[in-house]
């Protein structure tokens, strides 16, 4: 994308006062969306994302710049800018760039735009037809396809030098029912790193389907009630739980300045022993995995929690200097316009010995959430909140009727201690996950687990 | 400027498309976060992007790129003309060369492009010195910001309409951790404004430090309904997670509940709702939306009355009315509708007199989930909430994290009184103090 010599004179130039580190990130990203909605194709956007961002470290300091503009006057104008943010005692050349060699875990076979725009029309529309004869209060159904290739090329003064391509695929369905003036919804959005076979191995009408059966459901269900209850989440988006609870308190972000819960707690019990928290980059092609991280490092598994024990945290460069802690792989960032930071990848709560029935069998009152929506922390407070997209009361054991409108809150410090019975079937599902250095692809996954008190927020 | 990238653009389409428009989008960024007096993040940024939407045998197609070169230029044009022959217009959309506003509203400073980067810096640095200095229980500030940005805009289109605009703001915005045993609470607060002299790093420190302490303590509030008070943050966050509902565009597609109830009352008669381009305190005021159409004034509700929706020209002509100048998209993005400045109209009550309107009162001063836990589709909300107590008038505690749940519809019918404190947020939505008859509460 941009040549070797030129890499070096930048950053050599972003180093030329003093900084003890410089790094440059170049992107060319094509994106696609088409996004279908009252039974027609609403939109249909092409586009380049195209820049180059600049890093410089003065000790602990990080100077970052980016454009869009890759000439080389360019780039030695925005290399210029990042050297006299501040002044540095440093004397450092850049060293001689190497080749990182990278294993590509996530090979594709499809590239997207060698399908036909007429056979993605068609998917959309098989999606859209099931959706809407499932039932007849289905009255909107929104479908979106949108597939983006993203080609990263890193270097920095240490040498480094590496380049990876990362294609991504994803569906995202919402269904509405109506009745009178209620209005219900249903969502899922299956997505990988990956080719456009990934969206050859979806069944289109079970995606309609399945969105509008959550749709209807909550459609009928009465308000949940309010107060605090214990709760069973299940697989799949349910790790949204983890992921907001402790999920972003692990990462260095927060942790490398103290505003974070988990701050000085490696090597000491966080969670209940039955839980162990896994967040791994190389999952064949899952969307939250990467080969490389946006910092140039080959992505790693990293156990965060065994048996109750907290083991590490998710580190980016800065925030392993910061610590004084190596590095796991985990800088992302959403695009050249953001600095890395320390992030999720595909975020988990491993498999436990019990079965799904077991844990609701041990709950006389209370709330099952089938389904999340998504949620939000403050990693400061470890304060937490998330949304239950399909939730059922528990009655003496058993699955009863459908509730909706529930907000579970808690503190995630608190909530890990509460998890007190793991189940067996580990599923991952897909999201974007919002934070200081943009939205990213992430997984989060967990089997059932069982919380035995938390915050209900209803309407009755 | 860029009329060469324009003009390229231009010639290359002419003939093979029915009608182009452009538009360009420039941004100068800079932003500083201090931790413990050092900087922590330094981001600078010059950027540029331009999107083309087309028209070709009544379909649209659109495409951008942050690529400037005659070579992607011709791609992106042959790629949105490919992309047009698979949509479906429910209107055939129409450019135009659309007149000017009688005068321009002021959004550019040129005093503030001159306040250099040291005083930025300087301003952050003091920000975290008199938050740590207010109180030896602020453990941590970990949000100690100051930012600014310049952006030129220009839109053009092939029916010889030709606009362009700069605008320049800065913001600032402290986030402090406050400690008390285990209970750990977090206090914001935030300026935005064209005009330096608003920037006082000693006023914005101890707000956020108050914000913060006044909190700890917190005692567990039983579950119930309660009369609530948003302070005026807060119902400007409301406000703007349901702003969608007044979006033309949503009520075509079937998804606000606002559909059909045109003269209709909606909401209290102390109610009245405004989008207002022209508001000189505004951050989103502007001359003209993204699609150069001259930007207006908006009553929406009017005393509790539904009297109009928000429109682009596309939307208008499907309901048959005239273009709200709302407008809207970023060069990456397609056309759709979205508020510029949007208040509830502020009460003639001073904040304090809310309280002694209910015995028992709780007052919202945080809300978090606004993304998962409130459905723009339903209009139900279920959030997590910061607040206290207040008895006869007294604010009497503070309490543990709850949750509010309601719908905004039933919230707009049972207003029951507004403050006069008035204040737009970070993304230009505006509110009082209001005083709700009442909410479900968890805790």
């Amino acid at each position: 994308m941009i040549d070797n010599s030129l890499i070096s004179t930048v950053l050599n130039r972003a180093l030329s006062n003093g900084a003890d580190f410089a790094e440059i990130f170049v992107e060319n990203t094509s994106n696609s969306l088409i996004y279908f909605n009252d039974n027609k194709i609403k939109q249909n956007i092409f586009g380049i994302d195209f820049g180059v961002g600049i890093r410089v470290f003065y000790g602990l300091t990080a100077i970052y710049a980016y454009t869009n503009d890759l000439s080389e006057k360019s780039l030695l104008a925005t290399a210029d800018a990042v050297s006299k943010a501040a002044k540095g005692n440093s004397s450092l050349k850049s060293l001689d760039l190497t080749v990182r060699k990278i294993d590509n875990l996530h090979h594709y076979k499809i590239p997207n735009d060698t399908v036909s725009k007429e056979k993605k029309i068609d998917f959309i529309k098989e999606i859209n037809e099931a959706s809407r004869s499932y039932h007849q209060n289905i009255t909107q159904v929104d479908v979106s396809l949108s597939e983006k290739n993203q080609k990263v090329l890193i270097a920095n003064s240490e040498g480094l030098l590496a380049e990876d391509e990362r294609n991504y695929t994803r569906v995202m369905v919402n269904s509405v029912a109506s009745s009178g003036n209620e209005k219900q919804t249903g969502n899922v959005g299956p997505g990988a790193l990956a080719g456009y076979e990934f969206i050859e191995s979806l069944n289109p009408a079970e995606l309609g389907k399945e969105t509008a059966r959550i749709a209807i459901t909550m459609l009928n269900a009465d308000y949940a009630p309010s107060g605090k209850f214990p709760v069973v989440i299940d697989n799949g988006f349910g790790g949204v739980i983890f992921h907001e609870a402790c999920g972003h308190a692990l990462e260095t972000t927060s942790v490398a300045k103290g505003a974070s819960v988990f701050a000085g707690k490696l090597g000491k019990k966080i969670a209940n022993e039955c839980v162990t928290a896994i967040d791994d980059g190389t999952i064949p092609n899952k969307w939250g995995s990467e080969n490389i991280d946006d910092e140039g490092l080959p992505t790693q598994k990293t156990v965060l929690i065994k048996d109750g024990i907290l083991n590490s945290y998710m580190i980016d460069k800065l925030g392993g200097m910061k610590m004084n802690l190596k590095p796991t792989g985990s800088g992302r960032r959403q695009s050249y316009k953001f600095a890395p930071a320390s992030r999720m990848r595909n975020t988990y709560i491993a498999a436990g010995p019990h079965k799904l029935e077991d844990l609701i069998k041990s709950i006389k009152y209370g709330i099952y959430a089938k389904k999340m929506g998504g949620g939000s922390v403050l990693p400061g407070t470890g304060n937490f909140n998330f949304a239950v997209a399909e939730g059922y009361m528990i009655r003496d054991g058993k699955i009863a009727e459908p509730v909706r409108g529930a907000t579970l809150i808690g503190n995630g410090a608190e909530a890990l201690l509460k998890i007190s019975m793991v189940a067996d079937n580990l599923a991952l599902a897909e999201g974007m996950c919002g934070s200081v250095s943009g939205s990213i692809p992430t997984t989060v996954g967990q089997p059932a687990i069982k919380i035995d008190e938390i915050i209900v927020g209803g309407r009755k | 400027m860029y009329n060469k990238e324009f003009e390229e653009i231009f010639a290359y389409a002419n003939g093979k498309v029915d009608d182009i428009e452009i538009l360009l989008v420039s941004n100068d960024n800079f932003s500083v976060r201090i931790h413990e007096q050092e900087i922590e993040a330094f981001n600078y940024s010059d950027e540029k992007g331009l999107g083309i939407r087309i028209i070709k045998d009544g379909k649209v197609g659109y495409a951008y790129t942050e690529k400037f070169d005659s070579e992607t230029f011709r791609k992106i044009v042959d790629k949105a003309l490919e992309n047009s022959k698979f949509t479906v217009n429910d209107e055939v959309p129409i450019m135009e060369n659309y007149p000017d506003i009688p005068k321009k509203p002021n959004v550019f400073s040129d005093e503030l492009e001159k306040v250099g980067i040291d005083k930025k810096v300087e301003f952050a640095k003091n920000l975290e010195k008199y938050a740590k200095e207010f109180d030896k229980r602020i453990f941590n500030v970990p949000y100690a910001m100051m930012g600014s940005g310049k952006t030129y805009s220009k839109i053009a289109n092939s029916k010889g309409l030709n606009k362009e605009d700069i605008q320049n703001y800065a913001y600032s915005y402290a986030g402090v951790l406050a400690g008390e045993k285990d209970d750990k609470r977090m206090g914001m607060d935030f300026i935005i404004s064209r005009n330096f002299r608003d920037f006082d790093a000693k006023k914005l420190a101890e707000e956020s430090c108050r914000k913060a302490l006044d909190l700890l303590g917190g005692q567990q509030i039983e579950s119930g309904k309660y009369p609530i008070v948003f302070n005026n943050e807060m119902m400007a966050t409301l406000l703007a997670t349901f702003s969608g509902i007044f979006s033309a565009k949503t009520v075509y597609e079937g998804k606000s509940l606002l559909k059909g109830k045109i003269n209709e009352l909606i909401a209290n008669e102390k109610v009245t709702i405004i989008d207002d381009a022209l508001h000189p305190d505004g951050l989103s005021t502007q001359a003209f939306d993204s699609e150069g159409y001259p930007a207006q004034t908006t009553v929406l509700v009017d005393k509790g009355k539904l009297v109009s929706y928000l429109h682009n020209t596309e939307t208008a002509r499907k309901f048959g009315v005239k273009s709200t100048g709302n407008g809207s998209r970023g060069y990456k993005s397609s056309l759709t509708v979205s508020p510029t400045n949007f208040f509830l109209k502020a009460g003639n009550l001073k904040e304090n007199e809310l309280f002694g309107k209910r015995n028992r009162i709780i007052e919202i001063v945080s809300l978090q989930g606004m993304h998962s836990g409130a459905n723009a589709i339903s209009g139900d909300f279920s959030l997590s909430a910061e607040g206290f107590l207040w008895e006869n008038g007294i604010r009497k505690y503070s309490l543990k994290p709850f949750t509010i749940s309601g719908n905004i519809l039933q919230l707009l019918h049972d207003v029951e009184a507004i403050a006069d404190n008035f204040r737009f947020n970070m993304s230009s939505v505006g509110a009082a103090s209001t005083l709700i008859k009442e909410l479900t509460v968890a805790g």
